[in-house]
């Protein structure tokens, strides 16, 4: 019995090791239409895992963090959102833009991820 | 009730046939979007069949347009656009244009400061940036983005753009002026932009654009234009000055517009005499152009194309002799208000098929209304 309960501790130690890489990512809906991303100023922690939720109210535009490696082609209007897992563990500030041709304003659709320096209390905004 | 005339029956058998075919084949494709592709290539295009009551129809391939980009490095861009209107250019020949609407490399620096430099659309109104035919309902684009801002409205230049705060997005752009020799009482300044084409620039015209973002659903712009525009003149100081607010607001399946714009045109009555000098015709041109528009849309069908179907009406009230100099009375049948409304189509979300009915009513006694019925397709690729 002994044995049973201390299986039974190392199990529940290693599960509790394990709930923070299986944490929830803190979502993020943002919108995209000719020619602007809603929000176009997105603020996260250093480390903070969220996932940004994208959808296009008219044509397949993209979604590029060129410092981060992403892009994405968004699907187009009612087909659905495109979901980026994000983990940011440098603070700065990062632009994304689209990454399509989706018309005479293309070059304005851009916004900033700002990724902040994680202090004691700080909060997901 | 008004039935379409006969010679639309043909074009909406067609368009109403390709609304019933649509389905089925999304349907054997499960739905999907089937993966489309662009190119480096982009454009858009539109044509349409209008029917004025009392008058023959007319077919027209409105617009081709090409859209070029290339990216110089990531941080360096170029965007071209080319715009055949009306299918065929002949030289001397009334008929179509061929335009390059825009050529302008992109410095982008940062969020909040970047340089752009080129032929250049001018940032007024809701319509002159944003034109693609699927995002804007109605066969044709609004009168008042017509007769009062005259887009599409492109001129060459240099300016700054960006973002700064929470949605507070900025253009300011100094441009070849307008030309005010070529304007007239019923299309007042559309005809003295001098499109970069070898523009006269002894003073620059400034315009700026700011436009609030940071609500979701809604977009909030203002913008404002000014500059001399009597070059050729001795001491005609001809200047014009145009500001407008615009607002879009878009929550499930209502769409709104609204648009308020109001062109000033300085030493009216001297430019009057300096045109009539020259062609010996009272050119009737005014001091204040005024226009204004409220536009609700609804999305009826709200399944995602193929079943994505928008009714939509608005109002329009436009006026290009809104004021006049001393002397000079207006031409009421230039003061204008129509009813637009009609529905739009996505078979797809880059393609719409339009239908439109448009009441233009004018404040002269002597000329009729005009009753007219329209259907267009317009596409983005």
């Amino acid at each position: 019995m002994l044995k049973s309960m201390l299986v039974c501790l190392v199990a529940s130690a290693t599960l509790s090791a394990q709930a923070p890489a299986q944490q929830e990512r803190r979502v993020i809906r943002v919108t995209a239409e000719r020619f602007s991303f809603t929000p176009s100023r997105i603020v996260v922690d250093a480390g903070e895992a969220v996932e940004l939720r994208i959808r296009s109210d008219d044509t397949s535009h993209g979604f590029r963090i060129a410092d981060l490696d992403v892009n994405v082609t968004l699907q187009k209007r009612g087909k659905g959102d495109v979901r980026v897992p994000l983990q940011v563990d440098a603070p700065g500030r990062y632009t994304f833009e689209c990454s399509r041709m989706c018309g005479a304003g293309h070059n304005f659709m851009r916004g900033e991820l700002v990724v902040r320096e994680r202090t004691q209390g700080s909060g997901p905004r | 009730m008004l039935k379409p005339p006969l010679s639309l029956l043909v074009p909406l058998l067609s368009l109403t046939a390709l609304f019933l075919s649509v389905p089925s084949a999304a349907q054997a494709q499960g739905g999907s979007d089937g993966g489309s592709r662009t190119g480096p290539v982009s454009g858009y295009m539109d044509f349409h069949v209008n029917k004025e009551l009392g008058q023959d129809a007319r077919i027209d391939f409105h617009r081709f347009v090409l859209l070029l980009n290339h990216s110089f490095t990531n941080r360096i861009r170029f965007v071209g656009e080319l715009e055949l209107e009306h299918a065929v250019v002949e030289g001397l020949e009334e008929g179509g244009e061929l335009e390059l609407e825009q050529a302008y490399v992109d410095f982008l620096i940062s969020r909040g400061f970047n340089v752009r430099a080129g032929m250049m659309l001018v940032p007024l109104g809701i319509i002159n940036e944003r034109h693609e035919p699927p995002v804007f309902h109605g066969v044709e684009r609004p009168f008042v983005d017509t007769v009062i801002l005259p887009s599409t409205w492109f001129e060459a230049g240099a300016g700054i753009h960006g973002e700064v705060g929470r949605g507070l997005r900025y253009r300011a752009y100094a441009m070849a002026p307008l030309d005010a020799l070529r304007f007239t009482a019923d299309e007042g300044i559309r005809g003295g932009r001098q499109k970069g084409v070898d523009a006269a620039a002894r003073r620059l015209a400034y315009t700026a654009r700011a436009e609030y973002i940071g609500v979701p659903d809604l977009t909030v712009g203002a913008g404002f234009w000014t500059g001399e525009s009597a070059f050729s003149v001795p001491r005609l100081n001809t200047a014009v000055r145009i500001g407008e607010v615009d607002v879009r607001y878009q929550r499930g399946r209502t769409e709104l517009r609204g648009q308020f714009a109001q062109v000033g045109i300085t030493e009216a009555a001297q430019l009057n005499a300096a045109i009539r000098g020259q062609t010996g015709i009272q050119p009737n041109i005014a001091r204040t152009l005024r226009g204004f528009y409220g536009e609700a849309a609804y999305r009826v069908w709200d399944a995602g194309a193929p079943r994505d179907l928008v009714a939509f009406v608005r109002y329009e009230n436009f006026d290009t002799q809104y004021r006049m100099p001393d002397g000079i009375p207006p031409l009421k049948t230039l003061d204008r208000d129509a009813w637009v409304t009609g529905v739009t189509y996505y078979p797809e979300p880059d393609i719409a098929v339009k239908v439109d009915y448009v009441h233009v009513r004018n404040q002269s006694g002597i000329l009729r209304a005009t009753r007219s019925f329209n259907v267009g397709l317009g596409w983005w690729f």
